[in-house]
């Protein structure tokens, strides 16, 4: 892509932003006096955190008690006195706890400049927070904490799963400063979208998204389903009714639920990047940001092929939020004609041709390894791409970043090794798509390894973007 | 000619009758799952001995347990066949965790660190050291009651799960800096 040379360390200083990225603004580049930027001493939340904290659950302690405890214990004499005499007994030993646990969190900038944070009464944990790496930095104020006039810091960087660090209770003031230096460290990448000019590309249409959800194989079988559980509870009749409404109800729910967060879909190029909008009782807006695409996932339900219809799916790193159960967030578009999606695909990933890459398949042997979908399993690379197919009820095509892959893996099964394959898994950062060249002859897959580190290596060293800071 | 020949025969020797032999297949899969260019270390052994300790006591639970019942009006059976499944435990899974906890294995390699794992499902993770995002180094009250100190790699995928566990708490903690400092000069973007 890029001949010029990486900034080898990102620690080392804030690089140019990029041109659609703004500079940091003022007051987060020079935090508060009071804070000694530049310290690498160890500090500590408030003293006063494991009160607080034990307030926090005093109320929730002292209701649960009386629950449990219910009539038995108020019919006594000076019932309620032993109860809340418990519990403050309870809460005395969780203070103690709390006050080891404080003593223990502590957290300072290390020579490099990142944040490191030590917490863990029973299980020592030390954790280094790569602040070029920096996600988000929120002030949080739950309700007790804000009643006392403190506040909870949480720290995350872009990663999987535990990737934060919350550091409970500071001072409103101090949380603020931390906030700002933790900011200015992470080399100033903060910026607002702002109103940068947008061209709509696309929008769904209303009726091809209908037709396209009550195509899903997946829901053909909820409403085979749904006539089932109807037709039984009428022959049983009765109480059955009241199930009927609600098990029949279950699958058009899942439906309408689907319809309503993709209804409205549009997309839209703005410098920022991709701009998804949809939802119809609750509006979402995604930016996609140029040059941040893990992986796209082509996906073609076995009754969409007649239409030529595929929904896309993307990852991005940061994108997929832990409480997205439902995976639209990963929806880049929920149908289209195929060529509208490699349109949108060529915006989105530029530059790949992912179309034009040799493919190889596994031997023929691994039809007893995959049965149904042997035929339509393949891979292939080049320099920028790595192509998986699989899937024959439902095709999946994958198109990954060599450059944005973050490991890879090669593993075996005893089914596998009975037949001499292995699968080479291209791990991406958390989404709907997971990629994996399944069941391929045993060298090849290692050839295949071997090859994809060379080929991550040489794509990540001319790839431009070395940082990168989620849109909020 | 005879070159030609003495090459194809030789192919064919690689390749192998079409049904290899057991011993054959274990081999070839040792050197994939084992790849060169760099030392393969393995844990300490002391990891064995706490697991085994774990069996135990899992095991002697499960005896205990059926000591219990058989106290209880049960019938006499049940209790017997508690007693066969603490017994089938201990020895089923003493060579077991032996086998497994010799199974891991990593390398550091000029440009990534190699982890591999497992014996039934084998595992081989390799994460370049510009993926890392952060080190985590812990040691829980019986690891720490046996010197033993587990290091988990994490990479902005879920799925990479790179764990070493089982190691001296000195070489984790160099390993760690080391990783660090690796992970500083080739940190890419995501």
């Amino acid at each position: 892509m890029s001949d010029d040379p990486r900034t080898p360390n990102p620690a080392a200083g804030p690089s140019p932003p990029g041109p659609h990225y703004q500079p940091a603004p003022p007051d987060h580049a020079a935090p508060p006096a009071h804070v000694q930027p530049g310290s690498t001493a160890k500090r500590h939340v408030h003293p006063v955190t494991p009160l607080v904290r034990v307030s926090t659950y005093l109320p929730a302690l002292f209701f649960f008690m009386l629950i449990a405890g219910g009539q038995s214990i108020l019919s006594q004499p000076f019932g309620i006195v032993i109860l809340i005499g418990l519990t403050l007994l309870i809460s005395l030993v969780v203070l103690v706890y709390e006050f080891l646990a404080y003593r223990r969190l502590a957290y300072w900038f290390d020579e490099d400049g990142d944040l490191r944070v030590q917490s863990g009464v029973v299980f020592h944990q030390e954790r280094r927070m790569q602040l070029s790496r920096l996600q988000t930095v929120d002030v949080n104020r739950p309700l007790v904490a804000r009643v006392f006039g403190f506040a909870a810091l949480r720290i995350e960087v872009a990663g999987a799963g535990d990737s934060r660090a919350d550091l409970q209770y500071l001072t409103v003031a101090e949380a603020d400063a931390l906030r700002s230096e933790i900011i200015a460290r992470s080399a100033g990448l903060e910026h607002d979208v702002g109103e940068a000019p947008e061209q709509p590309l696309l929008v769904v249409p209303t009726k091809d998204l209908l037709v396209s959800l009550l195509l899903r194989a997946a829901t053909v079988f909820l409403l085979l389903a749904t006539i089932l559980i109807v037709v039984s509870t009428v022959w049983v009749s009765g109480w059955g009714g009241i199930f009927t409404v609600i098990l029949g109800g279950v699958p058009l729910l899942m439906v309408f639920t689907e319809f309503s967060q993709l209804y409205n879909f549009s997309v839209a190029e703005s410098p920022d990047g991709m701009r998804l909008r949809h939802g119809l009782l609750q509006t979402q807006a995604r930016t996609i940001p140029p040059g941040r695409v893990s992986a796209v996932e082509f996906v073609e339900p076995l009754f969409w092929r007649r239409r030529g219809w595929v929904r896309l799916y993307v990852t991005v790193a940061g994108l997929a939020r832990e409480d997205d159960d439902t995976g639209t967030e990963s929806v880049l578009l929920p149908v289209a004609p195929r060529a509208v999606a490699e349109e949108l695909f060529a915006r989105i990933m530029p530059g790949t041709t992912p179309q034009d890459v040799q493919l190889q398949s596994p031997p023929v042997r691994v039809r007893r390894r995959s049965p149904i979908q042997w035929r339509h399993l393949a891979a292939g690379v080049d320099s920028q791409v790595a192509v998986l197919k699989r899937g024959r009820v439902t095709r999946r095509t994958q198109i990954v970043h060599h450059a944005r892959v973050q490991s890879v893996r090669l593993t075996q099964g005893p089914w596998e090794r009975s037949l001499d394959l292995a699968s080479v898994h291209l791990d991406l950062p958390p989404g709907r798509i997971t990629a994996v060249w399944e069941h391929f002859g045993l060298e090849q897959a290692q050839a295949m390894l071997d090859d994809e580190i060379v080929r991550m290596r040489a794509a990540r060293a001319s790839d431009r973007s070395t940082r990168w800071m989620r849109d909020t | 000619m005879l070159s030609d020949r003495a090459v194809l025969a030789g192919a064919n020797l690689a390749r192998g009758p079409k049904r290899p032999t057991l011993s054959d297949m274990a081999s070839k899969v040792d050197v994939a799952f084992r790849p060169g260019g760099g030392i393969w270390q393995s844990l300490s052994p002391k990891l064995i001995v706490a697991r085994r300790l774990i069996l135990a006591l899992f095991a002697a639970v499960v005896l205990i347990a059926a000591i219990v019942v058989a106290v209880t009006p049960a019938p006499r059976w049940i209790p017997a066949l508690i007693a066969v499944a603490a017994v089938a435990i201990l020895v089923i899974g003493w060579p077991w965790v032996g086998r497994r906890v010799r199974s891991w294995g990593y390398a550091e390699r000029d440009d990534d660190l190699v982890v591999g794992s497992g014996i039934w499902f084998r595992r081989l993770v390799v994460v370049p050291y510009g993926r890392l995002q952060f080190v985590d180094v812990t040691a829980g009250p019986l690891d720490r009651a046996f010197g033993l100190t587990s290091v988990q790699l994490h990479t902005a995928a879920a799925t990479s799960d790179a764990a070493i566990p089982g190691l001296a708490p000195e070489v984790a903690a160099q390993l760690r800096d080391r990783l660090a400092a690796k992970g500083e000069q080739r940190s890419a973007g995501l």
